[in-house]
C-alpha cells in the first residue's frame, strides 16, 4: 500500500509565478506592452521637435525644462500617460483576471479547486500589481535612455531651479515610478471589485474608464469641490510635486493614502462577491 | 458556511475601514485644543512682536483669498482660492521663497549678496545685484519726524498709533502649524467707518512673530484673506538652500538700471504734482486719493501698447480699451461729486470718476464720495 494522501496546498511562489507566466504568455500582453515602450519614444521626439523649433521652451508645465535635461522624459512621460493610458492597462489586466477567465469557463475550474477563494484573489491581484509595477518601469526605462539620447545631459534640472546629480535624480524617477503604481493600484482594484461581478471583460474596462472620465470631469466643477478629496483623480496634477525641491511630501502622501483607500475598498468588494459567488 | 460568511464579515470591514479612510482624509486637518499659555497683556504682546528679532525658519505658508479680484495667471497667490507658497530663512538675510503654481514654479533666493528669480515656465533667470533687489521706499510723509533707532521705543510709539483708532485684545490662544500662539485682535473703534469687522493676528508664543494674519470684513464669518503658516520648522536650515546656481541652457538675464533721463524726470514730476496724492481721513477710514490727468490713462495704455510692439519685434501694437475694462470691473454710479465706476471687493472700494478724480479705501462707498468731493 502506497503512503496515505496527505493534502498538500500547492506553494504560494509556484501559484504567484504561474499566475505571471499565464498573464506574460498571452500575445496581447507582449503587444500591449510594446505599445507602452512606443510612448516615451514618441513624446520624447515630439519634444525635441519642439525644443529644436525656436527656443529652449519645449511648451508648458515639465515640457519647458526638458531641453538638455533628458532626466525629466520619464517623469513627463509617466505623467501624460497617469490620466488614461495607464488605468485602461490596469483595467485590461484586472478584467483578464476575472471576467476573462469567467468568459472562457476556466474560473468555475479554479474556484472548485482545492484552493481558498481569498487565495485565489490574491494570486490575481498579485498579478495585475506586479504587471503594472512591470509596465510603468518598463516606460520609465525606455524614457531614461530616450531622454538620454534625445536631450542628454547627466542631472536632472527640477521646476525649482535646482539641478539634481545622477543618483538623486534616479530616485526621483524611481519616486515617480512608484507614486504612479499606487495611483494605477487605485484604479486597478476597483476595475476587480467589476471584474469579480461579470463575465464580459469589455464590461470592466467600458466600467472602469467611464469612471476615471467621470472623475475627471466632476473635477473641473469648482462648485463640487466638497467632492473632490473624494475622488481617486483629484491629486493626479499634485504628484508633479516630485519635481520641486526641496520635495513637498504632503500631497505625495495623501494621494498614496487616497489611492491606498480606493485598493482597499476594491480588493474588499472583489472578495465579498468572490465569497458569494456559486462556483 | 462558516467561513464563507466570515469572509464576507472581514471583507464588509474592509469596505467601511476603506470608505472611512476616505472621509478622515477629506477632513481638513484639525487645529487641535487650543494650547494654555501664560496670560499676556495685548500691548506687551504688539511690543513684543515689533521688537521680535528675527530667526532661522523653513516652512509652508498657505493663502486662502477671497477677495473677488479675477485671477491672474501665473501667480495663483494673489487669485481667489487656497494656493501655498514655500519660505526659507537663515534669520540674517538670506531667504529663499518658492512660489508653486500648477505645473511650474517661481524660486526667489537672496544669497547675502545677489538676488536670483527663477521661472521654470520661461526657464528663464534674473540676476538682481544687490541694492536693486531692494523694493522702492514709499514716503508717504515727508516731514515725518526722524525715526527713533531705539527698537522698543518705535514699538511703544507703533502701539499708542494702533490703539488711537483700534481696540487691541488678545483673544484667547490658538496652534497654527503646530506651534501655540496667541491670538491677537485689532478691531476698529465704532466711530471708524471701515468694510473691515477686524484683524486677526497670531503670534507665536515663543518667537513673537505672527504666524496667521487674517483680516475679516463687516457680514461674514469667513475670512476675506487669511495668510498663515501651514508649517514651520524653527530652527537653522540647510545652507544650500540660500545659494543659486543658473541651470545650464537658462536665459540669464540682468537687468541694468539705466538713470532716468532729465526729460522723463521731468515728465514724472509733472505727473506727480499734477495728481496731488493725498491721504484723506485718519486711523482704517483712511483714503488714498488723487487725480490722474485725463489723457494719462490714454498716454499709459499707448505706452503698453508700444512696449508690446517692441516686443514683437514690430507686430501690431494693440489698442488697450482702459475704460471699457474699468466698466467691465466695476459698476457706473453718479452723484453731486460727479459721475464714475465704483470698483468693490471684500476688503474695500475704489471710486474712479469720470474726470480723473481716484480714491481707494478699506471703506463703504460713501465715505470714498465724501473724499473724491474733497480731490480739488
Amino acid at each position: 500500500m502506497s503512503a496515505p494522501l496527505v493534502a498538500t496546498r500547492a506553494p504560494l511562489g509556484r501559484q504567484l509565478r504561474s499566475e505571471l507566466r499565464w498573464i506574460i504568455r498571452r500575445p496581447r500582453t507582449v503587444i500591449g506592452l510594446f505599445g507602452l515602450c512606443l510612448v516615451p519614444i514618441l513624446a520624447g521626439i515630439g519634444l525635441w521637435f519642439a525644443v529644436d523649433d525656436g527656443d529652449a521652451s519645449g511648451g508648458p508645465g515639465l515640457a519647458a525644462i526638458i531641453g538638455g535635461n533628458g532626466l525629466v522624459l520619464p517623469v513627463f512621460t509617466l505623467f501624460l500617460a497617469l490620466p488614461l493610458l495607464l488605468p485602461l492597462v490596469g483595467a485590461i489586466w484586472a478584467a483578464d483576471g476575472l471576467a476573462g477567465e469567467s468568459q472562457h469557463g476556466t474560473l468555475r475550474g479554479l474556484m472548485i479547486a482545492p484552493i481558498g477563494r481569498m487565495r485565489l484573489l490574491a494570486v490575481k491581484s498579485f498579478g495585475v500589481a506586479t504587471m503594472t509595477l512591470f509596465a510603468i518601469t518598463l516606460m520609465a526605462f525606455v524614457a531614461v535612455i530616450t531622454g538620454a539620447i534625445l536631450f542628454g545631459g547627466t542631472g536632472m534640472l527640477t521646476l525649482s531651479g535646482t539641478t539634481l546629480s545622477f543618483g538623486p535624480a534616479l530616485a526621483r524617477i524611481a519616486l515617480t515610478i512608484l507614486l504612479v503604481t499606487v495611483q494605477v493600484w487605485g484604479v486597478a482594484a476597483i476595475a476587480m471589485a467589476i471584474s469579480a461581478c461579470t463575465e464580459h471583460p469589455l464590461v470592466v474596462m467600458a466600467a472602469t474608464m467611464a469612471g476615471v472620465i467621470v472623475f475627471a470631469v466632476l473635477g473641473l466643477f469648482e462648485a463640487l469641490d466638497w467632492l473632490h478629496p473624494y475622488l481617486i483623480t483629484t491629486y493626479w496634477n499634485s504628484l508633479i510635486d516630485v519635481m520641486r525641491d526641496p520635495l513637498p511630501t504632503e500631497a505625495l502622501w495623501r494621494s498614496s493614502a487616497l489611492a491606498g483607500c480606493y485598493i482597499l475598498i476594491g480588493l474588499s468588494l472583489a472578495a465579498m462577491r468572490l465569497a458569494t459567488k456559486d462556483n | 458556511m462558516n467561513r464563507r460568511r466570515v469572509t464576507v464579515v472581514a471583507a464588509a470591514v474592509g469596505v467601511v475601514a476603506g470608505v472611512a479612510g476616505l472621509g478622515v482624509l477629506a477632513m481638513p486637518a484639525g487645529a487641535g485644543p487650543a494650547p494654555e499659555l501664560p496670560e499676556v497683556g495685548a500691548e506687551a504682546l504688539v511690543e513684543s512682536v515689533l521688537t521680535a528679532k528675527p530667526s532661522a525658519f523653513g516652512g509652508a505658508v498657505s493663502v486662502t483669498n477671497d477677495l473677488g479680484i479675477p485671477g491672474i495667471t501665473g501667480l495663483p497667490q494673489l487669485s481667489d482660492g487656497d494656493s501655498k507658497l514655500r519660505v526659507w530663512t537663515d534669520g540674517a538675510g538670506r531667504v529663499r521663497v518658492q512660489l508653486p503654481a500648477a505645473d511650474s514654479e517661481k524660486t526667489f533666493v537672496d544669497d547675502g549678496q545677489t538676488g536670483w528669480l527663477w521661472d521654470s515656465a520661461e526657464q528663464k533667470v534674473t540676476k538682481l545685484a544687490h541694492g536693486e533687489a531692494e523694493a522702492p521706499k514709499l514716503e508717504l510723509d515727508p516731514n515725518a519726524p526722524q525715526v527713533p533707532t531705539d527698537p522698543v521705543a518705535v514699538a511703544r510709539e507703533a502701539v499708542a498709533k494702533i490703539k488711537e483708532f483700534s481696540d487691541v485684545s488678545v483673544d484667547g490662544t490658538a496652534r497654527v502649524a503646530d506651534r501655540p500662539a496667541y491670538e491677537l485682535v485689532l478691531t476698529p473703534k465704532p466711530t471708524e467707518r471701515t468694510v473691515l469687522r477686524e484683524v486677526r493676528v497670531a503670534v507665536d508664543s515663543e518667537l513673537r512673530i505672527p504666524l496667521r494674519f487674517e483680516v475679516l470684513t463687516n457680514g461674514t464669518a469667513v475670512p476675506a484673506v487669511q495668510i498663515g503658516f501651514s508649517e514651520l520648522n524653527v530652527g537653522p536650515q540647510d545652507a544650500a538652500l540660500f545659494t543659486f546656481t543658473p541651470p545650464p541652457g537658462a536665459k540669464v538675464s540682468e537687468p541694468e538700471l539705466r538713470e532716468p533721463t532729465a526729460e522723463e524726470k521731468a515728465l514724472a514730476e509733472g505727473a506727480f504734482t499734477e495728481a496731488n496724492p493725498q491721504v484723506i481721513g485718519e486711523g482704517w477710514d483712511q483714503v488714498l486719493a488723487a487725480r490722474i490727468p485725463a489723457d494719462s490713462l490714454k498716454n499709459l495704455a499707448q505706452q503698453q501698447g508700444d512696449d508690446r510692439e517692441w516686443k514683437r519685434d514690430g507686430g501690431p501694437g494693440q489698442d488697450v480699451d482702459v475704460e471699457g475694462l474699468l466698466k467691465q470691473v466695476g459698476k457706473q454710479v453718479s452723484g453731486p461729486w460727479g459721475s464714475g465706476t465704483l470698483i468693490t471687493t471684500r476688503v474695500g472700494a475704489a471710486l474712479i470718476a469720470d474726470d480723473g478724480r481716484v480714491a481707494a479705501g478699506a471703506v463703504p462707498e460713501q465715505v470714498l464720495v465724501e473724499a473724491i468731493g474733497q480731490v480739488k
